[in-house]
């Protein structure tokens, strides 16, 4: 009998998933830091994501079709990849155990993931839910206001934390389940790759709580941190 | 009682007996492998440097053949080896390593061109046709003519296994592994199979076939101090003569190697020499080409560790707390070399001793290494006296290695071996005179005298330590059956070894558990050892010459006249304290190349009669046989082929079509 | 070779797990046992002291006592590794000893590596599938020099079980392949000998079960004692594999 070819597919869509996934977030992040240069930057950066430049007005219904789309990946992203999770309680001990006394750093990596997706899981559906059914909201004023009397700041600030170390170890180990960047002498690459992640993932959570901060700052005082004034976030 | 009914048992998971039961199952036998531990893990894994085979591809092997293969193989036994067996064996070496590359031993190639390669410690440049290039090369061993040793970097016995291993599962060969042979069955004159000790659970089994064949390796562990894997304690060996009828054959020719680091006593290969390393004494002076200022450090093995151990003896050994030790300096063949091509040496000196061998001098000392005697077997590897009973490999006295076995001619002997043993077996089994007949009541007597034996011991009435036993047995070994030996000490060492074999007899067990107790095994092995033990010392202390290995300070010259033969001994009975010991002549009248000098060490030996004759003989011979079919010359004096397997005679081709 | 004075010894502390499950009425149970060092003490040496002086029971198992052999893996510190090769003085003066998970239990230190291996070898047919018979008269066919040495680089394998037991995946699934089965079959891809096709690699091992199961987790490639390139070698048989679907 001839071998399914799925559970080929399955993996290569596993990591295709989450490349995207990972792509999305780097430039995600970077425009919702846009917050950092001030309310005028991040309502022209939201703007232009909704055409504005295009149609002379933003078009919300671009925002919920690409939700969708990223909605449909992440949850696909988040089915192949919960194969991988230990299936039972005696799975779970084994690797506990495993870990505990190995003490071995792409093993404990790969427990980070788990977790972090798993709390993803939750956090991103419920801010991804949003995304979708209320774009017309995003906007320095808005968002804002839904950061700080929503309270959507400690979902926000776990789900930072949980992405970009998903996301950064999630790369690094693509590139070795797949052999990209080997080099000469791959033990030496995988040293520099493992520095790479640590690097990413420095920067990027600074400048994400960073922003995370600057629009706590606008919902509380009003104005962003350069003082001008961001209309609309009365209580 | 559990009975097991196969056609051929092998006893030994080693590359001879692997490819022994890959040759019977070919044939269409059924096999059963046993093994003390699982069968890639035999000592075979351990050869490092290589395998000789007469392919003569390298430029340094050019125009090398079987013949030229077969003169280092009878000059390194120091003409004690069987020469029509030698010639089997170079024959068929050629075709072993072929039939290997096949399986997928991954043989290091030539490749064309200029390379540097380092001779006599200077560097040359060697340049291979490009008529060679990816044929399997050779390098440089001990004693031999040309470069002959085809090799896989360093880790040649592993690959070799592996490849056989493999071969094993892909025709369903079941390996029994934990599974120590401890007593054969016989009755007649003829071997029916053997008890076996499960070592996990204690249990006895009697395996019945149709042939057994002993493929259990060497006995080195003996001795204090050996490069031998800690299970080569010789039992299959010890099982074959405490049959009382099978015999065994130059028990005292006991190799040791130049070259095993102090004190793990772990084997650096003699590629290390092969390549171009050299051996230094405390001065950092290269001493060796004192002694052999032909071949130096690459003299035959008994050669170099004899004019170490005088060297050290002179005061100029290195002092350490484990004793005398000189260096072996590999750091001039450069890291680049070392790192890549003596890998397994790189790894062995980091963990061991925590140096580098690409800047550092290795620690090094002779140490015991290969075991010539065994079952002695005729040409077909079969008991020259009990029936049914083959062996193969080290653990056999086939008799191609004579009192000394050349570096790289071991593995070679075991697959070679085991080709050819196979088919004389296949035969057997296939001749309706190998039907089992033999009662059940045979077997119960023989399952229930080990049975007797293990409660003895497990019931714990006896006193003595084996630990100490077997401690001391091993000091008088290496201390007065070693190197060099005098009448004197192996008197005192055989008088003291029957008095420890006759303690051995009454041996306490601590840990009353007839399952899996290590104690019990070590205490049930004791005896075996000590009668091999015995065995070598005694034919040491008889042998009134010295031969190869077997060097007697005060018998320093090789003596034809009186010790052209081989020693053969037996085990009286039971009861007895002391093997019983015989001679085997080895006729000069047939030979193809009779005695003479090897060409190393000291020329001094005393002729034997007939060989003058015998020369002139020979020289008659050849004046009739056109001087260019070296074929035709060969046959003319000793005729080989008819006693190979037929599938194994055809000639072998080279890539010199003269040669 | 200093002088043995040089350094002031230690006494090591061994903490073995024991269990004998031969023995219905055995309880796995951590033993302690006390030596002292000296200079070139390996845990080969340090064991088969404990044995001879204290625990006659104590089951491990040593063949080459040289690395060479692969049969005394075990868990030090840990961490699995080759004991025999094992310098004392590079470990903390506690030393603890478990048998290699995964594998079963014979008793205390000893596991079955040998029948799990040979399971692991009918299932992936890791021998090489010959295009011809050996003409064992005629040359040998050729082979580029350096794919012989490519070849031999994944040949050392010696089937220790380290990569087994430290394999998170190996672990939770019993089914998993593991390291040292991949390793083989790329092992012998690149054997010019070879007749099997990707196609027919991708019947072995493409699924979970396979190589698809690998998590990337890396622990085989950081203890394997023979420094196999295990990364390269899993990635490379994935690519392999998604390809030819
Ligand atoms: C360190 C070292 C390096 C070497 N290097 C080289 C080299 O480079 N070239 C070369 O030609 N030679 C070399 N040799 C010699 C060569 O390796 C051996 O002579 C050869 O491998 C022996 O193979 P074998 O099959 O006869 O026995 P082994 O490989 O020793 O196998 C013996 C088998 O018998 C089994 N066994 C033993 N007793 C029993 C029993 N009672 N019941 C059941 N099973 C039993 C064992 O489990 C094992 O499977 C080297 C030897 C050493 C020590
Ligand atoms: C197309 C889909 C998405 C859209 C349109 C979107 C939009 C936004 C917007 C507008 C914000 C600013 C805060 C707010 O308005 O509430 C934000 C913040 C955030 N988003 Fe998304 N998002 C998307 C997908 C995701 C996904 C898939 C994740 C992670 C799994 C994610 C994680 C975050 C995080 C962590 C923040 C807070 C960043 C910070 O700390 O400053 N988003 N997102
Ligand atoms: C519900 C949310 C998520 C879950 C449960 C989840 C879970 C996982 C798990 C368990 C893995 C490891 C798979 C393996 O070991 O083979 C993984 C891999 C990965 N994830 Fe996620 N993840 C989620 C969301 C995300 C997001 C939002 C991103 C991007 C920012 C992402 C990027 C990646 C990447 C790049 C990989 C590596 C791909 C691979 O190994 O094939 N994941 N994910
Ligand atoms: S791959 Fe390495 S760790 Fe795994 S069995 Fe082979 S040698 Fe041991
Ligand atoms: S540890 Fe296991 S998960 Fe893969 S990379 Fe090694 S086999
Ligand atoms: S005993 Fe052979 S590797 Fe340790």
């Amino acid at each position: 009998m001839k071998k399914s070819l799925l559970p080929a597919r399955l993996d290569l869509a596993q990591s295709i998933t989450g490349l995207v996934l990972a792509v999305f977030m780097a430039f995600h992040l970077i425009f919702d830091s846009s917050i950092l240069l001030g309310a005028g930057a991040f309502a022209f950066v939201s703007g232009a994501l909704e055409c504005e430049l295009f149609f002379g007005e933003k078009i919300p219904l671009i925002t919920t079709a690409v939700v969708i789309v990223i909605f449909a990946i992440f949850i696909a992203h988040a089915g192949l990849a919960m194969r991988k999770f230990p299936q039972n309680a005696a799975q779970y001990r084994t690797m506990r155990s495993h870990m505990k006394e190995m003490r071995h750093g792409d093993t404990s990596l790969w427990w980070l993931q788990i977790w972090t997706g798993f709390a993803m899981f939750f956090l991103a559906s419920v801010h991804l839910y949003i995304m979708m059914t209320q774009p017309q909201t995003i906007g320095p004023a808005g968002s804002a206001y839904r950061i700080v009397f929503e309270w959507k700041w400690p979902l926000y600030l776990v789900l930072t934390i949980a992405v970009v170390l998903h996301a950064a170890v999630g790369l690094y180990r693509l590139a070795l389940k797949w052999g990209w960047f080997e080099g000469q002498n791959p033990n030496r690459r995988r040293k520099t790759l493992k520095k790479a992640v640590w690097i990413v993932t420095v920067v990027y959570l600074t400048m994400s709580l960073a922003a995370l901060g600057a629009f706590i700052h606008i919902g509380l005082t009003g104005q962003d941190h350069f003082g001008n004034a961001v209309e609309g976030i009365a209580r | 009682m559990k009975i097991v009914y196969t056609d051929v048992l092998v006893i030994g998971g080693g590359l001879a007996g692997l490819r022994t039961a890959v040759g019977v199952k070919q044939r269409g036998f059924d096999t059963i492998v046993l093994s003390l531990v699982p069968a890639k893990r035999s000592h075979s894994a351990a050869a490092q440097g290589g395998m000789q085979a007469s392919l003569g591809n390298s430029a340094m092997g050019s125009g090398d053949n079987e013949d030229v293969h077969f003169e280092d193989t009878v000059k390194g036994s120091d003409w004690g080896a069987d020469q029509r067996v030698a010639r089997m064996f170079t024959h068929v070496a050629p075709k072993a390593i072929r039939e290997l590359a096949g399986w997928g031993v991954p043989w290091n190639r030539v490749k064309q061109g200029e390379r540097e390669a380092v001779i006599n410690a200077e560097r040359v440049v060697i340049t291979e046709s490009a008529a060679a290039h990816g044929l399997i090369t050779a390098r440089d061993f001990g004693g031999t003519k040309k470069w002959r040793t085809c090799y896989t970097s360093d880790g040649t016995g592993h690959a070799m296994l592996f490849a056989l291993g493999d071969q094993t599962v892909a025709n369903a060969i079941p390996v029994m592994e934990r599974m120590e042979a401890v007593a054969l069955i016989h009755e007649g004159g003829r071997c029916y199979g053997a008890v076996v000790r499960s070592l996990v659970s204690g249990e006895l089994t009697a395996f019945l076939a149709r042939a057994t064949t002993v493929a259990t390796g060497g006995y080195g562990r003996i001795y204090r101090v050996s490069t031998n894997a800690v299970i080569c304690e010789g039992t299959g060996t010890a099982i074959a003569l405490e049959t009382g009828v099978a015999e065994l054959g130059n028990m005292e020719a006991v190799q040791f190697h130049p070259t095993a680091i102090v004190p793990a006593g772990i084997l650096t290969t003699e590629g290390c020499r092969g390549d171009g390393g050299i051996l230094r004494d405390v001065d950092g002076h290269r001493f060796m080409p004192d002694y052999e200022p032909e071949k130096r450090e690459l003299a035959s093995r008994d050669v170099v560790s004899r004019r170490m151990t005088e060297h050290m003896r002179k005061g100029r050994g290195v002092k350490s707390p484990y004793g005398d030790h000189l260096w072996l300096d590999i750091s001039v063949l450069g890291k680049e070399h070392v790192h890549k091509n003596l890998r397994e040496v790189t790894d062995i000196c980091r963990y061991f001793l925590g140096i580098d061998p690409a800047n550092d001098w290795i620690p090094v000392r002779p140490t015991q290494h290969y075991s010539m005697g065994g079952i002695r077997t005729d040409h077909r590897g079969e008991s020259t006296t009990l029936k049914g009973l083959f062996a193969c490999g080290e653990a056999a006295c086939w008799d191609m290695h004579g009192f000394n076995r050349l570096g790289g001619n071991s593995v070679a002997e075991t697959v070679v071996a085991g080709m050819i043993v196979s088919e004389f077996i296949a035969d057997y089994c296939a001749d309706s005179a190998s039907d089992i007949n033999v009662s059940t009541g045979l077997v119960r007597e023989f399952v229930e005298r080990e049975r007797a034996q293990l409660d003895a011991l497990v019931a714990g009435r006896g006193s003595e330590s084996a630990t100490a036993i077997r401690q001391r047995m091993e000091e008088i070994m290496i201390d007065q059956v070693g190197i060099f030996r005098t009448g004197n000490e192996l008197d005192r060492a055989v008088t003291e070894l029957e008095d420890l074999l006759r303690r051995s007899r009454n041996l306490a067990v601590r840990y009353p558990n007839p399952g899996a107790n290590p104690e019990l095994v070590a205490a049930y092995r004791l005896p075996k050892m000590l009668k091999l033990a015995l065995c070598a010392a005694l034919g040491a202390r008889q042998r009134t010459e010295s031969r190869g290995a077997h060097f007697r300070e005060d018998f320093p010259q090789r003596n034809d006249r009186d010790w052209l033969n081989r020693s053969i001994t037996t085990w009286p009975a039971p009861e007895a304290s002391l093997p019983k010991l015989d001679y085997e002549a080895i006729a000069v009248t047939d030979m193809e190349l009779p005695p003479g000098f090897r060409g190393y060490g000291t020329r001094n030996h005393i002729d034997h009669p007939d060989s003058p004759a015998r020369h002139a003989e020979i020289e008659k011979i050849l004046q009739a046989v056109d001087a260019d079919d070296r074929h035709a010359r060969q046959r003319a004096l000793m005729p080989f082929d008819h006693l190979l397997p037929e599938k194994y005679r055809p000639r072998n081709q080279r890539l010199e079509t003269s040669a | 070779m200093s002088n043995e004075t040089a350094s002031a010894a230690r006494t090591l502390t061994l903490r073995i797990l024991r269990h004998n499950p031969q023995d219905p009425a055995s309880e796995p149970r951590w033993a302690r046992y006390e030596l002292e060092e000296y200079e070139g003490m390996t845990l080969f040496i340090a064991l088969n002291e404990i044995r001879e002086r204290f625990e006659p029971s104590l089951q491990f198992d040593f063949v080459c006592r040289a690395g060479i052999c692969g049969s005394c893996g075990m868990v030090v510190n840990g961490r699995p590794g080759l004991a025999c090769r094992t310098l004392t003085s590079t470990l903390p003066s506690e030393i603890t000893l478990a048998p290699l998970p995964a594998f079963k239990l014979i008793g205390d230190l000893s596991v079955d590596t040998g029948q799990w291996m040979r399971g692991m070898s009918e299932r992936l047919e890791t021998w090489i599938h010959e295009q011809a018979e050996t003409d064992l008269h005629a040359l040998e066919e050729r082979m580029e020099p350096e794919l012989a040495e490519q070849i031999y680089e994944l040949d050392r394998c010696i089937e220790c079980g380290c990569c087994i037991a430290a394999c998170g995946t190996a672990r939770m699934r019993e089914d998993f392949v593991g390291a040292v089965g991949l390793n083989k079959l790329a092992r012998f891809r690149l054997d010019p000998h070879n007749a099997r096709t990707d196609a027919d690699l991708y019947e072995l091992i493409g699924d979970d079960d396979g190589v698809f199961g690998c998590m990337t987790l890396l622990g085989c490639h950081d203890v394997c004692p023979k420094e196999l390139p295990l990364q390269t070698q899993i990635a490379f048989l994935r690519r392999k594999m998604v390809t030819v679907s």
